[in-house]
């Protein structure tokens, strides 16, 4: 019986996806953003980087690499800002399927099917993958062509796998903020206050050095931190599989940590919707 | 005077209608803080030596990173108030099917531009202040006493700037599901100006595009009086290329709107989105 009901919702989940697939066809304009700010956000810290480092100058740069651990700064700031666009598909991706099934007035239908909560938190956000796997090729190229770095191939092979690993890691703190639709509706607002406070806690646009002591000790429970910083050592350090090994088993566990918090919070708030009717509300 | 009682009256709607979500009023300060200063603060301070930001000295004349970085705020804000608060709401009238109802009024189509920008300004200038407030407070922002010859720049970069939105209304109005235009262009726009970083760093063929912008020559007469930032061109020279590039971007702008204004009437699309 268990077993039919997970071929099923493993269908689901495809034909979840597979809408998901086919809505992003049907609107292509929306496809020039995701070659306009993977470019142009990291292009313009690079520039603000060259002004505050008075164009280079070594002083400067050195100290910059005494906080960060490198004076890669046009990488350093590819890496953080390809972690920048995750974080807004990732964090915005689940609560955003939900909250879209809401507004359509389409929630309390799909809630009625017999299928897993799973699937409409997860189903139409698979595509964020091919959003992911997008972004790293476009700024590869943006960050080769407009400022000359070129990537090691073991390099990039080894940033694909930390990010492949830290990849659940990232749903269930997306799943977190979506089950929050359920109880606020429109949570637009949180997650742009939560995209900025991560964006500050994880080194995404400076190191973490420059952060006070509180905040580098909870950047330490965040998944985004351990994965730029493996990104950033596998990128500009040349550190090799070994090295990154740790961060791979913190980022395991921390997806481990954050989908069992996610799901009790799901199940949590949905009792607390089914109860209010705040299912069919917007 | 009919006209200018309606402009405010537009305007007072527009306040009252922010006013009544706090959280929009609050995210209006809280988002440029930590979405833009305080990020840029912590990545220009990466590259301080011995606490002095050697390589912004080296660049503009002077290391006071925070004035920096808060006066470009200021003209990311008047933009951002231009492409969002004035254009963009052409298009939030459209959505909520009032701007049909509104184009019928007897007041004159440019008055309903006009009356946004004054409402714009009004939660520009809210937010402004907060923003300031908070830097001198919490991260050691003090400016020159001449910040006040800067002035004159300001208001005629406001002008520019309705002038700017006139135009973008009337693209709005042409083109309707206008948000990832409006988004992209007030990015650029505001990169552009200088309010990130000085326009020299552009690659060389964006660098016709910043000095064709009213708001690159008002950026740069704000850090100058208020920082003592080294100058892109001699400040007379600037102050005048500022009203020349204002002087054609509010004509241009009208009269872009007015022929998007015929066109739609004549089109008959005034009611679609």
């Amino acid at each position: 019986m268990s077993r039919s009901y997970l071929a099923g919702d493993l269908r689901a989940l495809r034909a979840a996806g597979l809408m998901s697939l086919r809505q992003i066809r049907r609107y292509p304009t929306n496809l020039m953003g995701t070659i306009f700010w993977p470019v142009l956000l990291p292009a313009v810290w690079v520039l603000m980087a060259q002004a505050y480092s008075g164009g280079g100058d070594p002083d400067a740069l050195n100290a910059f690499a005494s906080r960060s651990g490198t004076t890669g700064v046009t990488l350093f700031v590819f890496v953080g800002y390809l972690m920048y666009m995750w974080l807004s598909a990732l964090l915005w991706g689940p609560g955003t399927a939900l909250r879209q099934e809401q507004i359509r007035g389409s929630l309390e239908a799909v809630f009625l099917t017999p299928v897993s909560r799973l699937v409409p938190l997860f189903g139409p956000t698979l595509t964020n993958i091919v959003w992911i796997a997008m972004d790293l090729v476009v700024m590869g190229v943006a960050a080769w062509l407009l400022f000359g770095v070129v990537l090691s191939v073991q390099g990039m092979l080894l940033a694909l796998a930390i990010t492949i690993v830290g990849v659940p890691a990232m749903y269930a703190m997306g799943a977190l903020f979506g089950a929050g639709v359920l109880r606020f509706g429109e949570i637009g607002p949180a997650v742009q206050f939560t995209r900025g406070g991560l964006s500050m806690l994880c080194g995404i646009t400076f190191p973490i050095a420059m952060l006070p002591g509180w905040a580098q000790a909870t950047a330490t429970a965040m998944p985004p931190t351990y994965i730029v910083d493996g990104m950033r050592s596998a990128l500009l350090k040349s550190a090799g599989p070994a090295d990154l090994l740790p961060a791979a088993a913190t980022l395991l566990a921390l997806a481990v940590g954050f989908a069992g918090i996610a799901v009790l919070v799901f199940r949590w708030l949905e009792a607390s919707a089914r109860r209010s009717g705040m299912l069919g509300r917007y | 005077m009919d006209e200018l009682r309606a402009a405010v009256a537009i305007a007072r709607k527009d306040i009252r209608n922010v006013s009544r979500y706090r959280f929009v009023v609050a995210s209006q300060v809280f988002t440029p803080l930590y979405q833009g200063v305080l990020p840029a603060l912590l990545f220009g301070a990466s590259f301080a030596v011995a606490g002095r930001v050697v390589g912004l000295e080296r660049t503009i004349g002077t290391a006071d990173l925070a004035g920096f970085i808060f006066l470009g705020g200021v003209m990311s804000g008047l933009v951002a108030t231009a492409f969002w608060a004035i254009a963009m709401s052409i298009r939030n009238e459209m959505e909520a099917g009032t701007l049909e109802p509104t184009w019928l009024t007897p007041t004159s189509r440019e008055v309903i531009v006009l009356g946004r920008a004054l409402g714009g300004l009004f939660w520009f200038a809210f937010s402004q202040i907060a923003i300031f407030a908070v830097g001198i407070a919490f991260f050691g922002l003090r400016f020159r006493p001449e910040i006040v010859l800067a002035l004159p720049a300001v208001a005629l970069a406001i002008v520019a700037m309705i002038g700017i939105a006139y135009l973008l209304a009337a693209v709005v109005l042409l083109i309707k599901e206008a948000n990832f235009f409006i988004d992209c262009t007030n990015f650029l726009f505001a990169v552009a100006s200088g309010a990130a970083f000085p326009v020299i760093l552009l690659p060389g063929v964006f660098q016709p595009i910043a000095f064709a912008l009213p708001t690159t020559y008002a950026m740069d007469l704000i850090r100058q009086a208020g920082l003592g930032t080294r100058p892109l061109l001699d400040p007379t020279l600037e102050y005048v290329a500022l009203l020349v590039t204002t002087a054609i971007a509010y004509p241009v702008g009208l009269w872009a709107y007015r022929r998007a204004d015929r066109r739609i009437r004549r089109l008959g699309t005034i009611n679609q989105y």
